[in-house]
């Protein structure tokens, strides 16, 4: 019955405590005063949804109030993300993790309801999780260059997760950046995607470096680049597309950013409250545990910086998918 | 002929099937012509016919037009077991039927908007009443369990219900 | 020696036992309830596992996955609602079973049939998971297309009755599981702009709704019947009709495992492979769909079958096969170990505990199976007047549960409203479910053949395993055509000899 309670006082005074509580005390009190709903704009299971649940259990020792995860699938991850641009109710409690689709999704749907930058304020980039360009162990390339020369003369594959995949755009941003022949292939998740790169069925990948990590390791497959802008800590060995210098490829810096977005009604002390718990969240052992595990980097940029990011990040795949034809019209 | 001599002399042996296959026959056309066209979209380039969107639904669009055909052939020509298909019973009082219409428009309509517990309670009160129920504490179930049950969703498994109109 | 005594201190730990019960009955509850799933379960018991050790925290989410594999059965059993997507095949006999007042018989059958397939698939994954590994490495694409096309001869096996309306549903089915964005180009395709069917059609509303709805639907047309007492309490199942299904058993165990093993095709879809095999050995096939005891176990050790043999990919390639093992790939990452072939050089004794879980969690399954279907087998006891307006509100809430919208609530509905008129014009619906489970596959794994060979459809014949399947598929549409064939010869003759003989 406490849900039930609480979803009434959020109604009657805006998420007060208890209805004894004047309208006055209530605004005084420190956010936050309620229950934080966390939205994943993708169902159980994904990277999404993993850290936002690990993210979700330290958040709430931090912030001394629950947080509940809430699945929202669909369409990429525009349907969450539409549903929190539209307010309403406990929408001062509402937090939600945007990852790559919800740029990409900009730039695939163009009639969406929402605007992916102005809609929304940018509460902090929890990790980032870079990609590595990867070829099957007895692929004859062993560098970016190698592959981009023969991508020119011959007619080359790439796998990937699905259409509008962090995974995808990559592979499309690098066949319009060297203008070379890249057939994308889709598979329906990196699972499915694994097999035919290791199998050798298709000749390159742009996948998350911890889907491909341990193949790498036991020299399944072979590392061409890795996409950051600096080295990964996990493959020190591997260039940057930056370092292969031609190309146009110093343009190719693409992660999965992974962070906390709210609506822009969100109050700026939840945000600010929101913004110091998570540093708080992020310097815990048991979160830089888990972001090792994952083979991720921690986020570093938060509020405008966060913004600004994702305003490039707007344009740039717009670009991408208008090249590629893969806009919606 | 054995199997056709329950409706021996009849001119269609299967109205049902006819009447089944002349709405797909319509609807496999309504897709082919209308529905693949206007509501599939085809990139401009494609090296391969196969490769196209529109590639199976048009296919399926073909053969189901075919299917529909054989269906009115048979319908014309083959009269259905009837000990079969349990088609055949005698049915109930009209009201009975309306009510349990109502409930489903209850969850269709009003879902949303009174919440899953409020439109739980009315469509199930609906239901017991169309039957009718005779017992009275029955009904008492009509509230135990969208209550129950929605806190069991909302609380244990964390699926967010519409909760109350409000 | 050194290694067997480290096994047992890692397996021997109450907690180890704690979590697979406490999983096996969370997934048996869970999956039972339509619309919760196993998947749901899991991702919630995620968060649990974060602070427990690395065995118990598997075994905690191999539990579910297994026990929730079992407990869809058990509605699908007795109120025609299948809790999980993968019971969705063993309503079509064990629905009737329990009208024909022997919901027992069924739900133990499913029971002990799920329980030998887990067990097999155990085996399986412990003996030769290295083995089924490489298979599944060298099941690309054209296997894949070849495997899709085998699988859909089935729908021939399946169409009881009417051939032509059985293909008719196929194609209703294949067409709207094609419902969504198109998987190469992205494009929208009979989405009507409407951004929820841009992930294509929900499954789970969709089997909610066609098999569910209608029987309630029926139940308010037609007149008040009184009340078949199920007996709840009737017998169970004899030595000797175990003993009769145990070849489908067995062989349904090895078409999960296979299924299983190879990424991306699912339970569903081995239940029901599963289903039709047995369906066109059995020397009466005429039976199945009208409660033939040996469906509900071919379908059952179908999809139980995939349990165990979904982790092969996973602890041997580090691949999760569907969402389950992948959030299960998450736990694993969370304690610090990636599953592949380097867990086996590097934690062998684990992986050797997890094993010895694993085969407990079968035991278990049996026990707890047990219970629960003492308990609900009482369910066939209530009366549907009772019954049918508290499954409506189950199945309203559990489609919404879904995705979490509404949309699907209207979703089930419609599909209910289409389930009846199937009903009423003997449209299987079975064919029409394999045809939207295995549309897309069919056409993604065409399109991707095309890519990779660079439109040579030489790729489409490019080694044994296509071979063995086109074999199968041509072999299995051929013995259809005969057996037509026959039946048509016969029923033609036994027309004739009346009429000839006066």
């Amino acid at each position: 019955m406490k849900k039930i309670l609480n979803v009434l006082c959020a109604a009657v005074c805006g998420g007060a405590v208890s209805l004894s509580l004047s309208i006055s005390t209530a605004q005084a009190q420190e956010w936050p005063t309620d229950d934080v709903r966390l939205v994943v704009p993708y169902g159980p299971g994904g990277t999404t949804d993993v850290l936002s649940r690990r993210v979700a259990d330290l958040l709430q020792e931090e912030l001394g109030t629950n947080v509940v995860v809430e699945n929202r699938p669909g369409a990429g991850s525009t349907v969450a993300t539409g549903r929190l641009a539209r307010g309403g109710r406990d929408i001062d409690h509402t937090i939600l993790m945007a990852s790559p689709g919800h740029t990409i999704g900009a730039a695939i749907f163009p009639d969406l309801t929402y605007d992916p930058v102005e809609d929304f304020v940018f509460i902090q980039n929890m990790i980032d999780i870079p990609n590595v360009m990867v070829v099957p162990a007895d692929s004859p390339y062993n560098s970016v260059l190698e592959f981009v020369e023969a991508a020119k003369e011959q007619n080359m594959t790439f796998s990937h997760s699905g259409v509008g995949s962090s995974i995808h755009m990559s592979g499309e941003l690098f066949k319009t950046l060297t203008e070379t022949n890249l057939t994308a292939v889709p598979f329906s998740g990196s699972g499915a995607a694994l097999p035919a790169l290791l199998g050798g069925d298709v000749d390159v990948s742009f996948e998350n470096i911890p889907t491909v990590l341990s193949h790498i390791q036991t020299g399944a497959l072979k590392a061409l680049a890795v996409t950051s802008a600096e080295r990964s800590e996990y493959l020190p060995d591997v260039p940057t597309m930056n370092e292969s210098g031609e190309y146009n490829l110093d343009q190719f810096i693409t992660t999965a950013w992974f962070g906390l977005i709210a609506h822009n009604s969100f109050p700026e002390e939840a945000t600010a409250a929101m913004q110091e718990a998570l540093q708080e969240v992020m310097k815990r052992e048991e979160f830089t545990s888990f972001v090792e595990q994952l083979g991720a980097e921690k986020g570093t940029i938060a509020g405008d910086e966060f913004k600004a990011f994702i305003t490039d990040e707007v344009a740039r795949w717009d670009e991408v998918a208008a090249k590629a034809g893969i806009r919606q019209e | 002929m054995m199997k056709f001599h329950s409706t021996g002399g009849a001119l269609i042996k299967d109205p049902w099937d006819v009447v089944a296959g002349v709405v797909l026959l319509g609807f496999s056309l309504l897709l082919l012509f209308h529905l693949v066209p206007n509501y599939i979209g085809q990139p401009p380039i494609m090296q391969n016919p196969m490769m196209s969107p529109r590639w199976l639904p048009t296919i399926v669009g073909w053969l189901l037009l075919m299917f529909s055909v054989m269906m009115i052939i048979q319908g014309l020509l083959v009269a259905d077991d009837a000990e079969d298909s349990g088609r055949r019973f005698e049915r109930g009082p009209w009201l009975r039927f309306a009510l349990m219409a109502l409930s489903l428009v209850v969850y269709v309509g009003l879902f949303e908007m009174l919440g899953a517990v409020i439109s739980g309670i009315l469509a199930t009160l609906i239901l017991f009443i169309a039957h009718p129920v005779r017992t009275w504490w029955i009904y008492g179930l009509a509230i135990v369990f969208p209550v129950g049950v929605t806190l069991l969703f909302t609380g244990v498994m964390n699926v967010p219900l519409p909760m109350l109109p409000f | 020696m050194e290694n067997i005594t480290e096994v047992l201190q890692l397996f021997l730990a109450t907690e180890n036992f704690v979590a697979i019960a406490v999983g096996v009955v969370v997934g048996v509850t869970v999956g039972s309830i339509p619309g919760l799933t196993a998947t749901m379960a899991v991702a919630l018991a995620l968060p649990f596992t974060f602070s427990m050790q690395p065995v118990a925290a598997i075994l905690l989410l191999v539990g579910i996955y297994k026990g929730g594999m079992y407990g869809g059965s058990i509605t699908a059993i007795l109120i025609r609602t299948p809790g999980s997507p993968a019971s969705a095949c063993t309503l079509l006999d064990g629905y009737p079973m329990a009208q024909q007042g022997e919901a027992k018989k069924a739900l133990k059958m499913a029971l002990y049939s799920s329980v030998v397939a887990d067990f097999i698939s155990n085996i399986a994954l412990i003996f030769f998971a290295a083995y089924l590994a490489k298979i599944a490495l060298n099941f690309g694409a054209p296997e894949f297309f070849w495997l899709i096309c085998f699988s859909l001869t089935i729908i021939i096996s399946l169409a009881s009755g009417s051939m032509v309306k059985g293909l008719i549903a196929a194609l209703l089915g294949i067409l709207l599981s094609l419902v969504g964005l198109d998987s190469v180009f992205g494009s929208q395709r009979l989405t009507f702009g409407n951004y929820n069917l841009m992930d294509s059609i929900s499954f789970i509303p969709l089997l909610i709704g066609l098999f569910a709805i209608p029987e309630i639907i029926e139940f308010y047309r037609k007149k008040v019947v009184p009340h078949l007492r199920a007996k709840a309490s009737g017998a169970g199942v004899s030595f000797s009709e175990f003993k009769g299904s145990l070849k489908s058993i067995v062989r349904g165990s090895l078409i999960g495992v296979i299924i299983g093993a190879i990424p991306g095709t699912g339970a569903t879809a081995a239940a029901f492979i599963s289903y039709g095999d047995a369906k066109r050995r059995s020397p009466h096939p005429e039976r199945f769909g009208k409660g033939e005891l040996e469906g509900v176990a071919a379908s059952e050790a179908g999809n139980n079958g995939v349990a165990g043999a979904t982790l092969i990919p996973l602890l041997s390639l580090g691949i999760p096969g569907d969402v389950i093992t992948a959030i299960i790939l998450g736990a694993f990452m969370v304690h610090g170990l990636t599953p592949g072939p380097i867990l086996f050089q590097e934690n062998l004794p684990l992986i050797y505990a997890i094993f010895l879980g694993i085969m407990l969690s079968s035991v278990i399954l049996l026990f707890v199976g047990s219970a629960a279907i003492r308990y609900f087998s009482l369910i066939a006891d209530i009366p549907k007047s009772i019954l049918f307006p508290i499954v409506l509100m189950f199945c309203v809430y559990g489609s919404y549960a879904v995705n979490n919208d509404t949309f699907d609530v209207w979703l089930m509905l419609a599909f209910g409203v289409l389930g009846y008129v199937f009903n009423r014009t003997g449209i299987p619906a079975a064919p029409f479910l394999i045809g939207f489970i295995l549309g897309p596959m069919f056409e993604d794994n065409l399109r991707r053949s095309l890519l990779i060979g660079s439109n040579d459809l030489s790729i489409f014949v490019r080694g044994p395993i296509t071979w063995f399947f086109i074999a199968l598929t041509v072999g299995s549409i051929l013995l259809a055509t005969y057996r037509f064939i026959t039946s048509w010869h016969k029923a033609k003759q036994s027309a004739g000899k009346p009429g000839a003989g006066t």
